[in-house]
């Protein structure tokens, strides 16, 4: 950064850069037509898996298409509520410790509030 | 003959398709390579313009393949250099006026008598294309570093692949280092990774190809030229020689140091040689 830059604290997305994200993502969308509809198909599904073990806050799941050398990349973001979990656990063989060798394991995690934005 | 068939194209219109063709033809012979260029780009002939063979059109590549003339009477020979030829295309007929069968046979034909054929596709992605790379061995993709060119160049590719020949290799033309260096402009390695194909030739933005083009003799012959060089680089990868990429790479000016320290530049840690 410059000295006139640094004053006028400008710092925005060079046009060079710019064109190369737009164009990463009119491309996957000229190579595989991938309708907004099938998109949330994809997106229930990946929710209906998901949720069996996660709890996933689906007000904020993005579900995107991107392209970079030559391969489609689906991106999904999906930010977990952290809540109480409980699970079950198969421990490693390798495991000395007795009181985790048989049966269900509790995890306890403290109830928070959102922090995803 | 051993003999290669190589087929520029683009996607976009005024990528520079024709100046490639002409140039890599020119360079090609110029390393004593027997080289036919050929322009199948019917109704909207222009490479024997930049090759400043114009005046001696007797017959064209819609007479050949209609069996009008002989393949020999109708291929342009280069003064200036003894193994050039150029197949003109028609000026009066249109794109359809050769189907992809008739196009296939002619490149074979040419394979008997040239090293290296050159074909110069019109633009766009139909029949005319289409011709231009049936009979092809290799294409090579003319891409401008802007949104339109590479975008095209990425459905050029893929029915590339769809028409199950190798994967095509990329000449960026018209770069601006400049723009570059400010980061306006994509730089070659955005181009390729978006692409994702591999890299024959970096040709910078230059005044000289209007010029060359003005007086009807490629770039190539003037030596001095940057973009002739490049040109010439990209002729020599064809042939196999290693080449370093250095095409664009030279050392910022005092001005262009003090701009970059005042601010109107990137800073000096993005300021790096590009390959």
């Amino acid at each position: 950064m410059g000295v006139f830059e640094f004053i006028s604290g400008r710092k925005k997305q060079a046009p060079g850069q710019l064109a190369k994200e737009r164009l990463k993502v009119v491309l996957v969308q000229d190579r595989i037509k991938l309708s907004p509809e099938l998109l949330e198909l994809i997106k229930a599904d990946l929710l209906t898996a998901i949720s069996r073990r996660l709890e996933v806050d689906e007000q904020n799941v993005q579900i995107s298409m991107a392209r970079e050398n030559r391969w489609d990349r689906l991106q999904a973001d999906m930010p977990i509520k952290r809540q109480k979990v409980s699970f079950e656990w198969d421990p490693p063989a390798h495991t000395t410790a007795a009181n985790v060798l048989r049966g269900k394991v509790q995890v306890e995690v403290e109830r928070e509030e959102q922090e995803h934005s | 003959m051993d003999s290669r068939v190589i087929t520029i194209t683009s996607g976009k219109g005024g990528v520079g398709k024709t100046t490639t063709t002409a140039n890599l033809g020119t360079a090609l012979a110029m390393q004593g390579k027997k080289v036919a260029v050929v322009d199948s780009d019917i109704g909207l002939r222009n490479l024997d313009a930049v090759l400043g063979l114009e005046n001696r059109i007797v017959y064209d590549i819609v007479d050949v393949v209609e069996g009008q003339c002989r393949l020999r009477q109708a291929l342009i020979k280069d003064k200036r250099l003894p193994e050039l030829y150029l197949l003109p295309a028609a000026q009066t007929r249109d794109k359809n006026a050769i189907n992809s069968v008739q196009m296939e046979q002619l490149c074979q034909q040419l394979r008997r008598e040239f090293e290296f054929v050159v074909i110069d596709s019109p633009a766009g992605i139909e029949q005319g294309f289409r011709n231009a790379i049936v009979g092809a061995d290799e294409i090579i993709i003319v891409v401008n570093p802007e949104m339109a060119s590479v975008r095209d160049a990425d459905r050029i590719i893929g029915l590339v692949e769809a028409a199950g020949k190798p994967e095509p290799r990329l000449i960026v033309n018209r770069l601006r280092p400049e723009m570059v260096r400010r980061r306006d402009m994509m730089d070659v390695t955005d181009v390729l990774e978006v692409l994702g194909v591999d890299l024959l030739g970096i040709v910078p933005e230059d005044d000289l190809i209007i010029i060359a083009t003005n007086k009807g003799e490629p770039v190539v012959y003037d030596k001095r030229s940057r973009s002739g060089r490049a040109f010439i680089n990209a002729a020599h990868r064809i042939m196999g020689d290693e080449v370093p990429l250095d095409e664009v790479a030279e050392a910022p000016t005092l001005v262009e140091r003090l701009r970059r320290l005042m601010g109107f530049g990137p800073a000096l840690a993005e300021r790096r040689v590009r390959s």
